[in-house]
């Protein structure tokens, strides 16, 4: 096989994959909704991206009992639709369905279940870890200490319920 | 106080398991392996000629070596530089460097990789002379590639938990690098970032992962024929993507990632190395097979096991018969454990132990069998049954160990034993009476088999007479320790001798450490015990070098 063509090929395909991603989630940011979402997290290091905040919300944790749900269980893995709804300053789990409704027009997000027990559902929504700058971690990290955590973050959600990280407030 | 005993005499197992492995290849291994490098030398400086070179080569069925390339220092310069570099970019990305827009960031590091690409591909190919170079660059802008992924995966804060995600879009689209370009150095990358992948998959989603032995058996494999590092790191992938199963219970993954390497074998038969991970995949599947389905014995298993077996002896591969053999016990054990269950029989240390030694014998006698038979490995069946033997014989050695271990009787590990047992019998028997116990030392050899197996039935049949069995298997030991002394001497076989020696004093010391480690005087203990190893090693090894040294041809 000619090697220039090899060579044209596969420049082309790593910058449609490169420009794929960043297409993906640029739609969310040009078509997402902004929702404010309160958080608890730690300081971990990735080995490829550097340090980030393990951010973990108040709606990771869902009880069945509480909030309305087409099941009583979930399977590790499954996915799940959680629709949101703003209760004063935060956006709070009103719903938890296996589907997103056609019909209805408010805001579903994405997750997948980490775990159920005991009619606690655990989620992970994709938004969990933050990148900051190296060393960085440590001041959001402050701020998450003691029985209530003083972060919040600010998330986009597409219609797909695909959600983004927008910014993050650690006062 | 028992346990202390076990603990104190691990490293003797370790001096024993060396001594055995010596005996049978290490030494004779170093020697041809030398041989092997020396005689092209012989050649060239016309001591001997090729035909002679060959004759001698054949008579110790050794293969011709060709002399390996020596390395190139500026390629190793050049690739050490390149992964320098790399590795530097990925660093960079991680610090997450804030001065420069992430957007003019991204396209800066897409440019710097399409441009090391280029760079790659034109010293490779267009330019002449600097292929090395090209090869190094090719595996630079892969490096980069994975730079460029993990910084759109930063500023876009696709979470830790989809790393498995990165990893992918990483490793796949430098494929056709490896393959089209015949890039080993990036081949070798794709396949270790696909095994990462396969990990972090199976972690982050919990569910099998089927794409990846596809991707390697299609891809992967495939083009590595001539790649041998690429190849093992492949063929390890999947090992370890089949280990992986049994602590998640994927049976169906097991079996086909197994099944795959034996097809890769019967493809390739040159690389050995995917008969012996067949063979301990399959192992794998079947401890799989046993975790979900618990009330199943898995008789399946004989047929992969007895087609590995097949093969061992069809391509002569020895090391590959530990494997099987290790697969034979596993597979009987947890075959009768799962019939222990359906008929609601306890667990019962004192039997499965006695099992597992009349297993060891087994073995044993095969090779027994084998030698006089003239059939292949002898000698390795003998390693493994005298091993298990001996392990299950010293654990049976303890007192405290037989008096905890007695408990509800379990019939199926007791009619297991009894029918080894008879095995057992019947293949000494046979030999007995084809006339093969005719010498000395097969002599010796039959009467610690023998004292063998009557111990475990004595034990077998009367498990809570604890004091008569603690005395019946340490009379066992002395036999093992003293027979490997005779046999040393008979054969003249300094090895088997200093195992003999090995095995008496670790008798001793075990014993001394279970009998006075109850004193109250520890320090007593310690001197006493000290001074007795001194005087007991010094005057066993003076003794071990005289006979030796009689054992020396004139």
């Amino acid at each position: 096989m000619n090697k220039k063509l090899i060579f044209i090929a596969v420049s082309f395909l790593w910058i449609a994959v490169a420009v794929g991603l960043i297409i993906s989630k640029q739609h969310i940011i040009r078509t997402g909704k902004t929702i404010l979402l309160e958080t608890v997290p730690v300081d971990p290091r990735d080995f490829l991206r550097g340090d980030y905040v393990i951010l973990r919300y108040k709606i990771s944790t869902i009880d069945l009992q509480q909030i309305q749900s087409e099941k009583s269980y979930y399977g590790q893995g499954e996915k799940v639709y959680v629709k949101l709804e703003p209760k004063e300053r935060f956006w709070e789990a009103i719903a938890v369905k296996t589907k997103k409704p056609v019909s209805d027009n408010g805001v579903y997000i994405k997750a997948k279940a980490k775990y159920c027990y005991n009619k606690k559902l655990e989620l992970n929504y994709g938004i969990e870890s933050y990148f900051v700058p190296e060393g960085e971690g440590k001041d959001i990290e402050k701020n998450m200490r003691g029985n209530k955590s003083s972060v919040e973050v600010e998330i986009l959600v597409d219609t797909s319920g695909n959600a983004l990280i927008k910014k993050v407030f650690a006062q | 106080m028992m346990y202390l005993g076990i603990i104190s005499s691990l490293l003797w197992w370790a001096v024993i398991i060396f001594v055995i492995v010596k005996l049978a290849s290490g030494s004779r291994k170093k020697h041809y392996s030398w041989l092997q490098r020396e005689l092209p030398l012989w050649e060239e400086k016309n001591i001997v000629n090729k035909e002679q070179g060959d004759a001698v080569l054949s008579l110790y069925k050794l293969k011709r070596v060709t002399a390996r390339k020596k390395m190139d220092m500026v390629k190793v310069l050049t690739l050490i530089g390149v992964i320098f570099v790399g590795l530097g970019v990925i660093f960079f990305v991680g610090s997450n460097w804030q001065r420069i827009p992430s957007h003019i960031r991204t396209i800066m590091l897409l440019a710097i990789t399409i441009t090391t690409l280029y760079e790659g591909y034109f010293f490779s190919y267009e330019k002449e002379g600097f292929v090395n170079l090209g090869k190094s660059l090719l595996l630079l802008a892969s490096l980069f590639w994975g730079g460029t992924i993990a910084l759109i995966g930063q500023i876009y804060n696709i979470p830790t938990s989809e790393n498995w995600y990165i990893m992918l879009l990483w490793a796949f689209p430098i494929v056709p690098i490896a393959i089209l370009f015949k890039n080993d150095y990036v081949h070798i990358l794709a396949s270790v970032l696909f095994v990462i992948w396969n990990f972090l998959y199976g972690s982050d989603n919990n569910i099998a992962n089927y794409y990846y032995p596809s991707i390697v058996f299609l891809l992967m494999l495939p083009t590595a024929k001539n790649l041998i590092l690429s190849r093992r790191i492949n063929i390890i992938g999947l090992l370890s993507a089949s280990l992986y199963c049994c602590f998640n219970k994927y049976e169906w993954l097991a079996l086909l990632i197994s099944a795959g390497l034996l097809v890769g074998y019967l493809a390739q038969k040159e690389e050995r190395a995917y008969l012996y991970a067949a063979c301990l995949s399959f192992i794998f599947w079947d401890i799989t097979y046993f975790t979900v389905r618990q009330l199943q014995p898995n008789l399946y298993f004989l047929l992969p096991l007895g087609f590995m077996l097949y093969l061992t002896y069809r391509d002569n591969i020895e090391k590959n018969l530990v494997f099987c053999l290790a697969g034979l016990m596993i597979g009987i054990n947890l075959a009768l454990s799962s019939v222990s269950q359906i008929v609601n029989y306890p667990f019962n240390g004192l039997q499965f132990t006695i099992f597992q030694l009349l297993l060891g014998l087994s073995i044993y006698s095969v090779g027994i069998a084998s030698r006089n038979r003239e059939y292949l490995f002898p000698v390795i069946y003998k390693i493994i049954g005298y091993l298990v033997t001996f392990i299950c014989v010293y654990l049976l050695a303890f007192k405290a160990l037989l008096g905890e271990w007695g408990g509800a009787a379990n019939n199926v590990y007791l009619f297991g034993s009894l029918i080894l047992a008879g095995i057992i019998a019947l293949l000494v028997v046979d030999e007995r009476r084809s006339g093969n116990f005719n010498n000395k030392s097969s002599l010796i050899e039959l009467a610690a088999l023998v004292v063998a197996l009557v111990g475990s039935i004595i034990l077998l049949v009367s498990p809570r007479t604890v004091l008569l069995n603690t005395i019946t298997m340490n009379s066992v030991l002395v036999v093992f320790a003293l027979s490997s002394i005779f046999l040393g001497v008979e054969l003249k076989k300094p090895p088997i001798f200093t195992l003999g020696i090995v095995l008496f004093a670790l008798f001793i010391i075990t014993r001394y450490i279970d009998v006075t480690w109850a004193l109250k005087e520890k320090s007593l203990f310690f001197i006493v015990g000290g001074l007795v190893i001194l005087f007991l090693g010094t005057f066993l090894e003076k003794q071990r070098r005289k006979i030796i040294e009689r054992m020396k041809p004139e």
